[in-house]
């Protein structure tokens, strides 16, 4: 087909099946630097945090922080639990051992809205965890790609609409079947006018479907009115992978406005029929961030779909690829990048959403900038309108070799703003419980290959990956407090233990890309990476995550495998640094001690920093709610939780109250019990109020 | 020694000990030190080969023997795996000084041996021929 007959057929198709919000997108094929007129998508009004936690991130900067002051270190220990409300959605059937809900509500007004591990979207009353609706969108098992999980929904006003017309407040969420949903705020009911009933297929153009192999685990950015979606695309399956491309939609139509398929840099619109958005391209399956002022999305994008060799990938993916993107939000257009890893073929894709901060400068003045943890632990802080480092970022040479050193980068950038490496493992870094156990992992040590961070895959023996694909930095991202100007940050503190498994050897072991097996036959109970196929390229690879003995159970690198750290927000200087979580739930064969030692667990989970001068914190594998004093590290109050909180916490005001609401869902891969609570907390009535703040928005 | 192994002989449990009880504790220690010393010393030679540690080629080594003089109804076997084990200590404050997790692998499963070793000193002190 021409090029002409191909555009004229795209305007025809997209203009007849998604109506004229489209016409803008498909008008930009005419153009290779298309730019739609600014005026189109004026910047709204963002939602005022204060006693809400109107956005996933908190607040529309995404800093976690909450202004409320009426639980203070003081009186923490007088915390109490006020409701519990269960969601009903455990696992079943085939489900079972894939469940990480990994759920953090949002509240706005009265309400708190959140999803179920499986996208049962709810509303509870914020004051008493009383049900208001719920809706189902029954989504099968089958689609669960390797944890069901739903990180949050997103909430969008329609400007200028009545406010008592039907969805004129909604709550949007995509699905891991790959859906867009919009119900309204006030009462559940899907939104007729958009997508088709209030639903829009994200399967559009992303080509065969294959249940779990693209889903969407998280809330989508709302800005300018587009609502801005990528999706996981399940890792290490096959080079022929679902695209990695990046969506906008009309958050009140739910028509396509525009996308961004990296490898298409001229094509704004839908792919022509029969085609798909480029295939194999780096996704982004975490939470985006957004300036509503700038007009801008900020997407952390992660790798290509075959993580661990990079042979076979275009010039544009090695471009883009571990990078944060900063789109134009209401057309699409690029307007800078910032790669973190080059050449990634250890799955470090961005996991943290970033975090916008107006940055203190020297001279009393301030920059717009925004702060992006990674998972090889470096934080870079940038001008969030140009992209550029406000802190030297050194290239710094690595090793080489593996199975494909003329392609390697020779160089990674490395941030001297501040990272969350720790010094390279020795052999004496070694652990277990015996010398037996500790000598086993030295040999592993020994033979494997390791030359410190960047180290590249092998195939004739392990590698080991320091930190592994859990961080450093993960999806619970950073707090900041920009009254106090401290980033809290905690992390994880572990290798893995690698190889590349020659084609030939992968083929005896059956490994199969998950569209060559039955539909769920796949995930949840090992690890992500142990035995991914990487069909199409010559390797598959298999990741021990946490680098841990077989029969014990245990991790080879001695403990602390977490923790928590204070940053100065203006120089990037470590504040205090403690590990986190206790040896409670963990120990060998996985036998809890029930040890109240503080060791440093792994963990998975952010924080919520408040004015009171706490951090609220679960994430560590053991099942401990805890406040943590922010000026001194010190943990001042803990509660047991029923299951894992494996989830971002949130803090919020109702009736006068200060809560702070946790969802501890549980997490098959951290291996801690599953569970479908949610639980808020409170000062108790009569000592509510007495706090050092006024309890309500500043 | 003479004074321990008097006491122990005019000890009114000295009998029992001397018999089945005495001789099946020995055995079981011997036991557990060479099902932890043979992997032990081997993987240690392996390790040294490999340019690691040369701490447990003779740490296991000590281990093997104590296992082996412990089934000789051996004394010896005491002496042998204390110096063992003050090897042990000092290495493991070497190598990872006071961080206290550090010190699980290197120092809990050696001194739980040392106390089992100690548990069998009485039955051993009748059994060893030249205590008699």
């Amino acid at each position: 087909m021409t090029r002409v007959a191909r555009r004229a057929r795209l305007f025809l198709f997209s203009a007849l099946s998604s109506g004229l919000a489209l016409l803008p997108a498909a008008a930009q094929q005419s153009g290779p630097a298309p730019e739609a007129a600014p005026a189109e998508r004026p910047a709204g009004a963002v939602l005022p945090a204060g006693g809400d936690w109107p956005y996933w991130g908190g607040d529309a900067d995404a800093t976690r922080f909450s202004s409320l002051g009426q639980i203070t270190p003081e009186n923490v220990s007088r915390l109490e639990k006020v409701w519990e409300y269960r969601t009903g959605d455990l696992p079943t059937g085939n489900a079972e051992n894939k469940y990480a809900a990994e759920t953090t509500p949002i509240k706005v007004g009265d309400s708190l809205y959140l999803c179920s591990a499986k996208n049962i979207l709810i509303a509870l009353d914020a004051a008493t965890g009383e049900e208001r609706w719920r809706h189902d969108p029954q989504v099968s098992n089958d689609a669960i790609p390797y944890s069901a999980s739903c990180r949050g929904v997103s909430y969008f006003a329609v400007p200028d609409a009545a406010p008592d017309a039907p969805c004129a407040t909604r709550i949007i969420e995509g699905t891991l079947d790959a859906r867009l949903i919009a119900v309204d705020a006030r009462t559940g009911q899907l939104c007729a006018d958009f997508g088709a009933n209030g639903e829009v297929d994200l399967w559009a153009g992303i080509g065969e479907r294959v249940p779990g192999w693209y889903a969407v685990t998280a809330p989508p950015a709302i800005v300018r009115g587009v609502v801005v979606t990528g999706a996981q695309v399940k890792d290490g399956q096959a080079e022929n992978a679902p695209s990695g491309v990046i969506r906008g939609y009309d958050a009140v139509t739910g028509a396509l406005v525009w996308a961004w398929d990296l490898a298409e840099p001229t094509r704004r619109g839908a792919p022509p029929e029969g085609e798909t958005y480029t295939r194999g391209t780096p996704n982004m399956w975490t939470t985006a961030s957004f300036d509503e002022e700038l007009g801008l999305v900020f997407l952390p994008l992660g790798n290509s779909s075959v993580d661990y060799w990079g042979g076979n990938r275009s010039e544009a993916e090695k471009a883009y690829s571990t990078s944060l993107v900063a789109l134009d939000a209401a057309t699409g257009t690029e307007r800078w990048r910032f790669q973190t890893v080059h050449y990634d073929v250890w799955d470090y894709d961005l996991g943290s959403q970033a975090t916008l901060v107006d940055l203190p400068r020297e001279g009393g003045e301030s920059v717009p900038a925004i702060v992006l943890p990674s998972k090889q632990g470096d934080i870079f802080v940038l001008d969030r309108r140009t992209g550029e480092s406000l802190f030297p970022v050194e290239e710094v040479e690595v090793p080489g070799g593996g199975v494909e050193p003329d392609r390697l980068s020779k160089t990674q950038p490395v941030s001297r703003y501040h990272s969350l490496l720790f010094p390279r493992l020795t052999e004496a870094d070694m652990w277990g419980m015996t010398p037996l156990d500790q000598l086993f992992c030295r040999i592993q040590f020994r033979q494997a290959s390791y030359d410190g961070p960047y180290t590249p895959p092998t195939s004739e023996r392990h590698f080991i990956q320091y930190p592994g694909y859990n961080g450093g930095s993960d999806w619970g991202s950073v707090a900041i407090d920009p009254q106090r100007g401290v980033i809290v940050a905690n992390y994880n503190d572990m290798p893995n233990h690698n190889r590349l498994i020659p084609r030939e050897e992968a083929d005896a072991m059956g490994l199969k890309p998950i569209n060559e097996v039955p539909p769920g036959a796949q995930g949840g109970a090992n690890a992500e990476g142990a035995g991914d196929p990487q069909a199409g390229s010559p390797y598959a690879i298999d990741v021990n995550a946490g680098w841990r003995v077989p029969f014990t159970g245990l991790l080879c690198k001695e403990p602390p495998y977490g923790g928590i750290r204070a940053i100065e927000l203006a120089t990037g200087k470590t504040l205090w640094d403690k590990p986190l979580g206790t040896a409670r739930k963990n120990g060998p064969f996985g036998i809890p001690t029930y040890l109240p030692l503080t060791i440093g667990t792994p963990n998975n989970g952010g924080s919520v920093v408040t004015a009171g001068g706490l951090v609220f914190i679960a994430a560590a594998t053991d099942d401990l709610f805890r406040a943590i004093d922010v000026e001194t590290g010190e943990v001042v109050w803990q509660d047991a939780l029923p299951a894992g909180g494996q989830a971002n916490p949130i803090a919020y005001e109702a009736d006068g109250r200060e809560f702070v609401l946790i969802a501890p869902g549980g997490h098959h891969f951290m291996e801690t019990p599953v569970g479908d609570s949610i639980i808020a907390y409170a000062l108790p009535k009569d000592e509510a109020g007495e706090g050092e703040g006024d309890g309500g928005a500043r | 020694m003479s004074t321990l192994s008097s006491t122990v002989r005019t000890s009114p449990h000295s009998q029992a000990a001397r018999q089945g009880g005495g001789w099946w504790g020995i055995v079981a220690v011997a036991l557990v030190c060479l099902a932890f010393g043979l992997p032990i010393l081997v993987g240690g030679v392996y390790l040294a080969w490999l340019g690691g540690s040369l701490y447990y080629a003779p740490a296991g080594f000590g281990l093997v023997l104590t296992g082996i003089l412990l089934l000789c109804l051996s004394l010896n076997a005491v002496w042998v795996y204390l110096l063992t084990y003050a090897g042990t200590v000092v290495w493991a404050f070497w190598e990872a000084g006071f961080h206290w997790w550090a010190q699980v692998p290197r120092l809990v499963a050696p001194t739980v041996v040392l106390l089992l070793v100690l548990l069998v000193l009485p039955a051993l002190l009748n059994r060893d021929p030249r205590y008699h």
